[in-house]
């Protein structure tokens, strides 16, 4: 009887050793999670950063891009007038030239075109930014409720790639892996009917 | 029948670049009569306030997704004959079905050139 008591009481003490390591441990392990979780709205505020900054000059280069066109399309109609004029009186070979120098103005737009079509790479990265600012949102609000609970070894297996942060990982893999291309598109729209 | 180029276009998508470049190619291929939403619930708003002749639109966006949208044209009697573009990144095959399946008048995945939205705007106008 006195025996089972000193061996229930080891046993006691031995557990009670066991939770206070491993409450110690998790104190510890908190410091440099509450750390890590201080430094993610900062990297958050870098990406929306980055996001707006990419906005904004491409803004600006579509500005100027817009100007040029407008220009060089008042200059089209100016020149289509001269030689309209110089045709009426039987200047052909200034006009000739002046319809040529018309001809090149008009490629020139179409390069203008591609410049403006090409600065849709800033919607693209601001999506996926969009999404790293999801994930960093997530993760800071797991961490800090680990932090909080101390339910830390629960999550060391992957679980940080369940739930939303894994929905959103899952998102910005896909938007790389899988980017689909326009001639994919037109082949699956050519198999529903989209001639 | 051809597009006419008076037509009102109405263009939605949450990006100010993006909405800026879908306007300036309509505008080089002759299309000036062009209006803008940021999302789809404000498109939806706008599309039941006017007549607009062609939407083109973006699948990610706050509040009404490009896809709700489109669902929301297609159930609506006023609005359902109304074509719809989809201009997206939003580029897996599932998207694409569903968009199909949602009653899509044809798709682009971004990015684009001039060349490609001439080319669908051809085929929805034909």
């Amino acid at each position: 009887m006195h025996n089972g008591k000193h061996k229930l009481y080891a046993e006691l003490g031995e557990l009670a050793r066991f939770v206070e390591n491993a409450t110690r441990t998790l104190s510890q392990a908190s410091a440099p999670i509450a750390s890590s979780c201080a430094g993610l709205p900062a990297a958050t505020a870098h990406l929306i950063d980055l996001s707006k900054m990419t906005e904004d000059g491409t803004l600006e280069v579509m500005r100027l891009t817009e100007m040029i066109q407008e220009n060089r399309s008042r200059t089209l109609k100016e020149l289509e007038a001269i030689s309209a004029i110089l045709e009426a009186v039987d200047c052909t070979t200034l006009a000739q030239r002046l319809q040529k120098t018309a001809s090149g103005l008009a490629q020139d737009d179409k390069l203008l075109m591609e410049i403006f079509t090409a600065l849709s790479f800033q919607d693209l990265v601001a999506q996926r930014v969009k999404k790293l600012v999801g994930i960093l949102n997530d993760v800071q609000n797991k961490l800090m409720e680990l932090v909080v609970v101390f339910g830390i070894q629960e999550d060391v297996n992957g679980a940080a790639a369940t739930g939303k942060t894994g929905e959103l990982l899952t998102q910005l893999e896909a938007s790389k892996t899988t980017a689909m291309k326009q001639t994919v598109a037109d082949e699956i729209l050519a198999q529903f009917g989209f001639n | 029948m051809p597009a006419d180029p008076n037509m009102k276009i109405l263009v939605v998508d949450d990006m100010t670049t993006m909405r800026r470049i879908v306007k300036n190619i309509l505008k080089q291929l002759g299309f000036a009569n062009v209006e803008e939403a940021e999302n789809g619930q404000e498109a939806l708003q706008k599309l039941r306030a006017e007549r607009f002749d062609f939407v083109v639109s973006d699948w990610n966006m706050p509040v009404m997704t490009g896809i709700d949208l489109l669902r929301a044209i297609r159930a609506d009697a006023q609005l359902k004959a109304i074509p719809v573009l989809m201009v997206t990144a939003e580029a897996q095959q599932a998207n694409l079905v569903d968009a199909i399946q949602a009653g899509v008048s044809n798709y682009i995945v971004k990015p684009f050139t001039a060349e490609t939205m001439q080319e669908k705007l051809q085929k929805i106008f034909k």
